[in-house]
């Protein structure tokens, strides 16, 4: 089996919509959305629907795609041993602090307290996934080569200590870095994880919005091949080139350009006010 | 100092507020026609009542420990894609136009920059209440605002925007606003605020989708942020009456609709965030939630804020 083949396999197992990663209480504000009234305006329920989803995964990829690259960077970095000056070889502790200061930068950059909750158990389960999931047990090791084997091992001590960073509240564990770092923990190229990233948040929208019954099971998969496709394959290479600005050197950085945003007030507005709906079924 | 440059700076001699420096440049004007005890206003107007591409406004503003200022602006701040007079009918030629000039090569059409850097010491206030920025059709418009806000200093920050001039049937028709407000306690990043409108188009698969219909029905969105220890008790307030809401499933979406959100794990700051179908509605709405700031700056100084 080669690269692509691994690769590939991997991605069908991340794009499991059974995996344990949280996002099956998110609505990333879609409930709050169809609370407040915001879809009788549209001619059908599923383009209102097609609508959030649109803006939506629009915002959200301008504010969380910069994270998801750099911290992919970051990973795999380590996981090459590049960067090293000196030939000091980066370990665990710098691309630690590297994905801190990239959480720290997410913390205060999503000014809204019901994202923010939903974005930490998400980051949070991503990482657990990896470490339950993802790694190799004894019996299973002599399945892969000990070169396969001696990445597992780096890449398990990185995650363990992101995740006790975490436990300890030095970190908070933001989902668009975990997303990052989980993805280049398993070798997945920048391009299919931000692709898969953004693909994620769209399903999980149309999985919110059948179990809001605002659409059936088989119209959300027709939305799912016909509309989110072409959404998402075009905010995928509109912030192919975003970055956070903290691994560039600041002089060759365009914050306008290229740093992250939100692009939907709105949505943001509507995010917020998810809790104080009197009965809702989601956490976000 | 360049075009477009000012500085104030505000300190308290013995219980009285003195401007130790209010100094600006073409095409930015700085007035100040009141200072009362430890608190001060001051105007920021720009010539002609607004800023055209290309204009830039860099102002440093100081508070220094005690003192109280207050930054209002005279109607809203217009944002115009060229000089009146010089319009041009599609951004084609006016692209190639400053593609001329040397100081524009990287940028065909020319923006609109607004940077101001605010210091707020120990024990002083700034309250950024200025009009919404009104952006013209295809103008585009950024503005960087960071806030260092020392150990015990306070502010109360607005930046709003209105979808256009409704009046010439404008409506988010500009080109692309970029507002940051970037927030710091002592040197440590707190909050950055990062807001991108744009129409830019989307590729020639997708079916159109505006700004307009993205941000619709509302045609003015407001953020505010209250940080520090004098704010405390307005903050409070505003909490108090948001946990109050109660949302049901309703067929029409409000008139005003806001959220508010705790800024950090601390709870120094708070982050509103409001729409309204009509700018006079959000005027309004945040002149009742801020009543409180009145005990603060005195029933004369709130009054200029809000009319």
């Amino acid at each position: 089996m080669d690269n692509d083949d691994t690769e590939t396999y991997i991605l069908l197992l991340l794009a499991d919509s059974n995996l344990p990663t949280g996002s099956f209480v998110a609505s990333s504000g879609l409930e709050s959305y169809m609370k407040h009234g915001f879809a009788s305006s549209a001619p059908s329920i599923d383009v209102a629907i097609v609508d959030f989803v649109r803006d939506s995964l629009a915002s959200y990829a301008r504010s969380s795609l910069p994270f998801v690259s750099d911290a992919h960077r970051a990973v795999m970095d380590y996981a090459l041993c590049k960067g090293a000056t000196d030939n000091v070889v980066p370990h665990a502790h710098s691309t630690l602090s590297t994905l801190a200061k990239l959480d720290e930068l997410y913390q205060t950059m999503v000014l809204n307290h019901v994202a923010r909750r939903a974005s930490m158990t998400q980051g949070v389960a991503m990482l657990t996934l990896y470490s339950k999931g993802f790694s190799q047990s004894a019996s299973l090791s002599v399945f892969s080569t000990p070169e396969a084997r001696d990445h597992e091992a780096r890449m398990r001590e990185l995650i363990d200590h992101l995740k006790l960073k975490i436990r300890r509240e030095e970190t908070y564990g933001h989902l668009p870095i975990c997303w990052g770092a989980l993805t280049a923990a398993l070798r997945i190229s920048i391009e299919r994880s931000r692709y898969l990233h953004l693909f994620l948040h769209a399903r999980s929208l149309l999985s919110a919005s059948v179990r809001l019954n605002e659409l059936g099971p088989y119209g959300a998969q027709q939305v799912l091949l016909h509309a989110v496709r072409p959404l998402v394959e075009a905010e995928v290479a509109r912030c192919q080139n975003l970055r956070t600005g903290f691994l560039d050197s600041l002089e060759c950085f365009d914050d306008v350009t290229l740093g992250p945003a939100n692009t939907w007030p709105l949505g943001e507005i509507l995010a917020g006010r998810h809790d104080l709906q009197h009965s809702r079924i989601f956490n976000s | 100092m360049q075009p477009g440059g000012g500085c104030i700076t505000l300190s308290l001699h013995g219980a009285r507020a003195v401007f130790s420096e209010l100094s600006s440049m073409y095409p930015l004007k700085l007035l100040s026609p009141y200072v009362h005890d430890r608190t001060a206003i001051v105007y920021l107007l720009t010539y002609g009542g607004g800023l055209v591409g290309g204009d830039e406004v860099n102002l440093v503003v100081n508070i220094q420990p005690g003192a109280q200022l207050v930054i209002l602006s005279q109607g809203s701040t217009k944002v115009f894609k060229s000089r009146p007079g010089r319009r041009l009918a599609s951004v084609k030629p006016f692209a190639l136009h400053f593609k001329a000039d040397a100081n524009h090569q990287s940028t065909p059409i020319p923006s609109t920059r607004q940077n101001i850097n605010f210091h707020v010491a120990q024990n002083s206030t700034l309250f950024l209440l200025p009009e919404p920025v009104t952006c013209f059709r295809d103008a585009s418009y950024n503005q960087y605002q960071r806030f260092y806000i020392e150990e015990g200093g306070s502010a109360v920050i607005l930046d709003w925007i209105t979808s256009g001039r409704m009046s010439m049937g404008e409506e988010w028709a500009f080109s692309h606003y970029h507002s940051v407000n970037e927030i710091f306690h002592d040197g440590k990043r707190m909050a950055k605020d990062v807001m991108l409108l744009d129409n830019e188009g989307q590729g020639d698969t997708l079916p159109e989708r505006t700004l307009r219909q993205k941000l619709l029905p509302y045609s003015c969105y407001a953020m505010l942020v209250l940080y520090g220890p004098q704010l405390q008790s307005v903050a409070a307030e505003i909490t108090g009456r948001y946990d109050q809401i109660s949302v049901f499933k309703t067929r029409i979406p409000d008139p005003v609709l806001w959220s508010l959100s705790p800024m950090d794990r601390a709870r120094q700051g708070l982050i509103i965030r409001v729409a309204g179908i009509e700018t006079e509605a959000v005027k309004f709405w945040l002149k009742q939630t801020l009543s409180g700031l009145e005990e603060i700056v005195g029933k004369d100084v709130f009054r200029r804020a809000f009319t």
